[in-house]
């Protein structure tokens, strides 16, 4: 994929007319997590299409509007994710960090099927994800700070970890889903790994259905990367296993 | 290049005058309606003054269940939105339909806008285009679409004829014009068209990675020629 970097940021352009489909898509999706430069011209696209968009502009038939007001009055609202407008910024130009509302949403996302897998009505998860953001301000940092990058990487032994850091806080979140189901025994931990070798980061919380986290990693060091292994539950001092996912953490 | 025409203009500013209305003169398109450009007769020349609340935090009340809000959004937002699905899925019947989804998905998920992204307008646009894309995606799915090579001429000439009425309309239209014509007939075809890069490359009979490129640097063309952010 490397390769493809400078020909990926050029889709920039068909990526906020939606003429990005297929593979092309969730290429340039990865590509734009970590590119800053990309989510501000994409903001800046997308604010001109809309001015595309005004140019076709149509009178609807005058009933649609009742029709739609009444059909709003029958549809809940979702509530705000993020105990928003600490995030705002008055005035100042903000980087666009246009995947993260989707990062969010993503971990909304796992929990509502968390949600559906435990029987548990939707709302609630959704309140303890606002209570959980509203306690756990560290996570609100990272993934509210401007310097937030996401990494995703599939881990060894099956499923997917989600990283989200910041080198400004020296932090990250770390969550994952699909992961393989360990015995009582075993636990997964994490491991900060640097050239003075590898300091424990935590263990993850017993995951329901393979959903395991967030954990909050803090003191990351330049040059670290991030190991998963699968340790006695008691945890240990230093890795005892091969790591099941290795992730580099940059500069 | 005509002068505009009487037909669908200032439908935005029509729908928007509603007498008691506090949210009345919204501003569509942000701190870009400074001129006026409504044409509703509304002093909208500020983005917070009386006339002209930005529709940023209107929405902020749409998410706090505030009908009134939401009419005014509507007002706003419905003519954009179901001439840009129009032009996309063609089929009147079922744009108006999906227009009333897109509308509904903002009252439904207002509380999610984050204004640190980008503007009101464009997360609304956003929605609604690629939801008509999605649409006639599904679509072709069942039904293998007709590709003809027409449409570029045919869409450039409808936003010159029918639509560009306001100033605000006047200036878009002006600006896609200072495009090449490779330029705007990639980005008509993908915007209005719905149509994927590879699908526009097809059409123009041009290499993928030209298409890619020309795409970009119309918009970017276009972002500056309209003096967005």
């Amino acid at each position: 994929m490397r390769g493809r970097r400078g020909a990926l940021h050029t889709l920039v352009g068909a990526y906020v007319m939606d003429a990005v489909t297929g593979r092309d898509q969730a290429d340039f999706e990865r590509h734009l997590l970590s590119c800053e430069q990309c989510q501000d011209e994409v903001r800046g696209l997308r604010e001109a299409t809309a001015h595309l968009a005004s140019a076709a502009a149509v009178a609807p038939r005058p009933e649609l509007r009742e029709q739609t007001m009444r059909a709003s009055e029958r549809t809940r609202q979702l509530p705000p994710l993020v105990p928003g407008q600490s995030a705002r910024h008055g005035g100042g130009r903000v980087s666009a960090h246009s995947w993260l509302p989707r990062m969010v949403a993503g971990v909304a996302v796992v929990l509502a099927v968390t949600a559906i897998l435990l029987g548990v009505h939707v709302s609630t998860m959704q309140a303890r994800l606002g209570a959980l953001q509203q306690r756990d301000s560290a996570i609100t940092a990272i993934l509210g700070s401007h310097d937030a990058t996401t990494l995703t990487a599939d881990v060894r032994t099956g499923g997917t970890a989600t990283v989200v850091m910041s080198h400004r806080a020296r932090a990250l979140v770390f969550t994952a889903s699909g992961l393989s189901r360990l015995p009582t025994s075993k636990v997964y931990e994490l491991w900060l790994m640097g050239p003075g070798g590898a300091t424990p980061a935590g263990m993850l919380p017993s995951g329901h259905h393979g959903m395991s986290g967030p954990v909050v990693v803090n003191r990351l060091a330049p040059g670290d990367r991030l190991g998963l292994t699968i340790e006695p539950s008691a945890g240990t001092g230093q890795p005892t296993s091969a790591p099941v996912l290795m992730v580099a953490l940059g500069p | 290049m005509q002068p505009p025409g009487q037909g669908a203009g200032g439908t935005a500013g029509q729908a928007a005058r509603r007498p008691g209305d506090e949210y009345r003169g919204v501003n569509w398109l942000g701190g870009e309606q400074a001129d006026g450009a409504h044409g509703d007769g509304a002093p909208d020349s500020g983005q917070s003054g009386p006339g002209g609340r930005r529709l940023e935090l209107v929405l902020a009340d749409v998410a706090k269940g505030d009908h009134a809000a939401f009419r005014a959004v509507y007002d706003q937002a419905a003519p954009a939105v179901l001439g840009t699905i129009r032009r996309v899925l063609r089929d009147p019947a079922q744009s108006e339909e999906v227009m009333q989804e897109v509308l509904l998905e903002v009252w439904r998920t207002a509380a999610r806008f984050d204004p640190s992204v980008g503007s009101a307008s464009a997360w609304i646009m956003t929605l609604a285009h690629r939801r008509a894309v999605d649409r006639v995606r599904s679509e072709q799915r069942a039904a293998a679409r007709e590709l003809r090579a027409a449409t570029a001429t045919i869409d450039y000439d409808e936003v010159s004829d029918a639509a560009l009425t306001t100033l605000e309309q006047e200036r878009v239209r002006r600006c896609l014009g200072g495009l090449t014509e490779l330029q705007r007939e990639s980005v008509t075809l993908a915007y209005y068209g719905g149509y994927s890069y590879r699908e526009v490359a097809q059409l123009l009979g041009v290499a993928v990675g030209t298409v890619k490129t020309r795409m970009r640097d119309g918009l970017i063309r276009l972002r500056d020629c309209l003096g967005v952010e």
